[in-house]
């Protein structure tokens, strides 16, 4: 395996702030790699560490074995579609895609038909001569992604790409990304706080809280096996148990994680709760449950009878959705 | 909800102040074309145009002329430099005392010229500098650098940082950003904040005459010629010409930069 990018203890402290804090972090070539975290998780200071935004104060940034820690960033092998877009308003899209390689010299009619080529790449031939102001914001977003690609990066940077669209273009857009990502074999970096985005697109994250990861390893590893109460409360809203609920349900003193779509209500079981409110989700009905302190949500799928609120019931799960976590 | 039409007595006195404001103006354009040349009897005795003809004999208004264009021009172009080296600065680095030095070049716009005046002459004097075409240059400069920061600053305000970033980001290096990004960008605002600028300066009057040796700009000359009147209209084609030169650049930024609020100053 060929690592992309590493970072070893890597740290970027602003005065008392410490935005990252002494990250490693390892991204192999190739991977559809996502940075998930809540605002001011250190995720985006991540991304512009790789792409020499921001310098570290501590530790080294490897790309592709390369010490970049002080590279700027117009010299590094990395390109970035930014949140906003940042497209150059006072030029045509064409010259936009271009314009990496109209500052290498490329010459003009060779690099306007690799921006029209780029253009094909994300469906937006024939628009090359419209301005960024006369463009949709899918339109925009393709166009950044255009213009990031063209220099042919062995890494792009996507910073919250999918943030300014609307639901249904959103979730076109993760499938072209995903098609597009598999199609080029160009690693993929991209920064979000929608955990279903992250889940569904990336073949491995990382979850950044306060500066440091939580927890690095696939969606599925993420989601079944939170590392802390932080993960499973962040990524999925699973059920956190305190220590005593984990032994009174026949697990060890610690915390542990309970998914709701694998707890269901149950006549009898060791421990029973109030029905406080009922969330109707569609495919199911999500029943939050009163034990002591602690709330409990399980998942009844449609068609089957549902409680009062105010009713007593108690639950059940197959004894190995129970995920006992080590530490916090 | 406010009324569509204003009310009648309202309309006379907009009407009044605007007439207040610009007949004189138009009268000023009438007198140069007038026959009595000693008094300005109204209405005029009779029209010529010979005073066109006169003006333009005259050497002590091409030497005039000549000064003022030459002050104008290099002090819009100082400006021009320092004031976006100046904003550039200030939008893009956050330090301590930032604020404080913002309203420090801002200083000379707000401080009456009379101040501005004598400051620089005793300066002038305790360094031992001779008055010349330079030390016109310099007080002009004082306050057309302000302007043209102005124009930059607001602009520079309205450009997102990321255009900046994405540029360095696709491989151009710290020039090339400036040259196909920022200066694309920047044109039309710097090109307001020169043309007020040197409109400002092509008109000043009070800085001008303590920085001034001998020498005669365009609106001192109309001045002294005032006090000392020869060919009194000839004053008159004087005006309409320093009118054109400063108003038309005035109305230019206007066009230049309606679409933001950025021709501020433009009121000194």
């Amino acid at each position: 395996m060929t690592v992309a990018v590493e970072f070893q203890s890597v740290s970027r402290h602003f005065g008392p702030v410490k935005a990252v804090d002494s990250v490693d972090l390892t991204i192999a070539e190739g991977a559809f790699f996502a940075m998930l975290g809540p605002s001011g998780s250190g995720k985006t200071t991540c991304l512009r560490l790789i792409s020499g935004f921001e310098q570290p104060t501590g530790g080294s940034i490897r790309i592709f074995g390369e010490d970049v820690s002080r590279t700027p960033p117009h010299l590094r092998n990395v390109n970035t579609v930014f949140q906003d877009y940042a497209l150059f308003p006072h030029m045509n899209v064409r010259d936009n895609v271009a314009y990496g390689l109209m500052v290498k010299g490329m010459a003009k009619a060779a690099r306007h038909a690799r921006a029209e080529e780029m253009l094909a790449l994300v469906k937006l031939d024939r628009y090359g001569d419209r301005k960024p102001g006369q463009l949709s914001g899918g339109q925009r977003q393709r166009v950044a992604l255009a213009r990031a690609l063209v220099n042919e990066p062995r890494v792009l940077l996507l910073d919250e790409p999918l943030g300014a669209l609307d639901l249904k273009l959103r979730e076109a857009m993760q499938d072209e990304l995903k098609a597009l990502q598999q199609r080029l074999g160009i690693t993929f970096v991209f920064v979000t706080h929608d955990q279903h985005e992250a889940l569904s697109m990336a073949d491995s994250l990382a979850v950044f809280n306060e500066g440091r990861i939580a927890q690095i390893g696939t969606p599925a590893e993420v989601y079944d096996r939170p590392a802390t109460r932080f993960v499973a409360d962040f990524v999925g809203s699973s059920n956190v148990l305190p220590p005593e609920m984990t032994r009174a349900l026949g697990g060890p003193a610690q915390w542990a994680s309970l998914r709701p779509e694998n707890t269901r209500l149950a006549e009898t079981g060791p421990v029973t709760g109030t029905v406080t409110a009922l969330r109707y989700l569609g495919s199911g009905t999500r029943v939050i449950l009163r034990a002591g302190e602690t709330e409990i949500a399980a998942l009844v799928p449609a068609g089957q009878p549902l409680p009062e609120p105010g009713a007593t019931s108690a639950f059940a799960f197959a004894p190995d959705a129970l995920h006992v976590m080590g530490g916090a | 909800m406010p009324s569509e039409r204003a009310s009648h007595g309202l309309r006379i006195a907009a009407t009044l102040g605007l007439a207040f404001l610009h007949l004189p103006i138009l009268l000023i354009f009438l007198y140069a074309f007038t026959t009595e040349e000693r008094t300005y009897a109204f209405p005029p005795p009779g029209l010529t145009t010979q005073w066109f003809a006169a003006a333009w004999e005259r050497p002590d208004i091409w030497q005039a002329l000549s000064l003022s264009l030459q002050v104008a021009a290099i002090a819009t172009v100082l400006a021009m430099i320092l004031g976006t080296l100046v904003a550039a600065a200030m939008s893009r680095a956050r330090f301590f005392g930032r604020d404080q030095i913002s309203l420090l070049i801002l200083l000379p716009i707000a401080l009456p010229g009379v101040i501005t005046g004598i400051a620089l002459r005793s300066a002038f004097g305790v360094m031992d500098i001779p008055f010349s075409t330079w030390t016109i240059i310099l007080g002009h400069a004082t306050f057309c650098i302000v302007i043209v920061f102005n124009n930059a600053v607001a602009r520079f305000r309205r450009l997102s940082g990321g255009i900046l970033e994405a540029s360095a980001d696709l491989g151009a290096n710290a020039f090339q950003t400036f040259r196909h990004i920022l200066l694309p960008n920047l044109g039309t605002a710097l090109l307001a904040g020169g043309m007020l600028a040197f409109a400002l300066s092509f008109d000043e009057v009070i800085v001008t005459t303590f920085t001034a040796g001998q020498q005669a700009t365009l609106p001192i000359w109309m001045l002294e010629e005032l006090i000392r009147p020869r060919q009194r209209p000839v004053t008159n084609v004087v005006a309409m010409v320093v009118f054109a030169a400063t108003f038309l650049p005035i109305l230019a930024a206007y066009y230049l930069t309606r679409n933001g609020s950025e021709t501020a100053g433009a009121g000194k």
